[in-house]
């Protein structure tokens, strides 16, 4: 290399010195406003994919068991006793889960219940929330389930398909008699999720 | 840590912005936007080179970027061939670091940018086509010219020397 390309290769100079304020002072601007958030962001992605899979489970279970009874009842017509007695066991089975359901929000004490579910206990923690099945039956849900519904409310990062299908769980929620109804489902993971803030 | 690397890498690196830049004032401004972007994307540095060379890499980037929002360089159609030699710029050998910046700085910032990334940096005809948009055509012949300029440019700051030398 020429001399004169070192010498402007190498070429140094101080700089000002409020250079080295601004880059602190712009660093720290972008910290609080953008670092946490991603963070939050991310792992509400990470938790959501993942808790997807667990919802699907539930719901396609739920179609199965509602579909193999109304088969039953339809093609088994002149048995209207049984009709009856199914109908009978569906609507004791609603008003049970309402009862559940309600307890487990509105007292207190099934409330701490199922906060100290999300406390890490020595050995096995229980990661998990307890509602109400469709037969007023305990069924276990990842509260991985919450940060999958709650993220669906933020805007950002946009996860237009996911909101989609989070949409059409809900409605399916809210169509299905026997299952519970998306307010409570919502209500008990959003409990779910405030108990882990407080913890 | 950043403190530290600042303090290491900005004198050296003021002088990349400063050969790019055609005035302190458009140095300061890359210099922290370098930083900036440094400190940002510090964890995405893999120990395939040196340290030093991706930093450098950075701010060469930086100030192309500062160059090509404030100058819009155009294709010619004419292609002059590199007529003069290296050798010829030897003469800048005979002047001191600040003498060459101050003279490269004179050029104008599409000649000084191809003149940067070529003779300093040494990228070559087809890399900077594609940073700078512009064909390699065009890169070839605004170095060329550059280098012409900058030859008369020497010449005429020797004299000056000599002539003081003499007179004194």
């Amino acid at each position: 290399m020429q001399n004169f390309k070192n010498k402007l290769y190498n070429y140094e100079a101080p700089p000002p010195e409020e250079i080295w304020s601004n880059i602190v002072s712009e660093l720290k601007d972008d910290k609080v406003i953008k670092m946490p958030g991603l963070r939050k962001r991310s792992k509400f992605l990470f938790y959501g994919l993942t808790a997807a899979a667990s919802l699907i489970i539930i719901f396609v279970s739920t179609f199965f068991f509602n579909k193999n009874t109304g088969t039953k009842s339809v093609a088994d017509a002149p048995a209207l006793k049984t009709d009856n007695l199914i109908n009978q066991k569906i609507k004791d089975s609603i008003a049970l889960n309402h009862q559940i359901l309600e307890s487990i929000i509105n007292t207190p004490q099934d409330k701490k219940m199922l906060a100290s579910n999300f406390e890490k206990q020595e050995g096995a923690p229980k990661k998990y929330i307890t509602i109400a099945g469709p037969e007023g039956q305990p069924v276990k849900i990842s509260p991985k389930a919450a940060t999958l519904i709650l993220s669906a409310d933020n805007e950002y990062p946009p996860k237009p398909v996911w909101n989609k299908k989070i949409d059409k769980w809900k409605q399916i929620m809210l169509s299905n008699i026997t299952s519970p109804t998306s307010t409570n489902l919502v209500d008990i993971l959003q409990l779910a999720a405030n108990s882990e803030n407080v913890e | 840590m950043q403190e530290f690397l600042y303090k290491k890498f900005s004198p050296k690196m003021y002088g990349v912005c400063l050969r790019y830049a055609g005035n302190t004032e458009d140095a300061n401004d890359i210099l922290q936007e370098g930083f900036i972007k440094i400190f940002k994307n510090i964890g995405k540095f893999r120990s395939e080179g040196s340290f030093e060379g991706w930093i450098r890499r950075i701010f060469v980037n930086t100030s192309i970027e500062h160059f090509r929002k404030k100058v819009k360089l155009y294709n010619v159609t004419e292609v002059q061939e590199n007529t003069i030699e290296d050798k010829e710029l030897d003469a800048l050998d005979l002047l001191d670091a600040k003498d060459i910046i101050s003279i490269v700085n004179e050029l104008s910032p599409g000649y000084k940018a191809v003149f940067n990334m070529h003779i300093i940096e040494g990228y070559s005809h087809k890399e900077i086509a594609g940073i700078l948009g512009i064909t390699e055509g065009t890169s070839k012949s605004q170095l060329a010219r550059a280098k012409g300029v900058l030859k008369k440019m020497v010449e005429i700051r020797l004299n000056k020397k000599n002539n003081n030398t003499t007179i004194s």
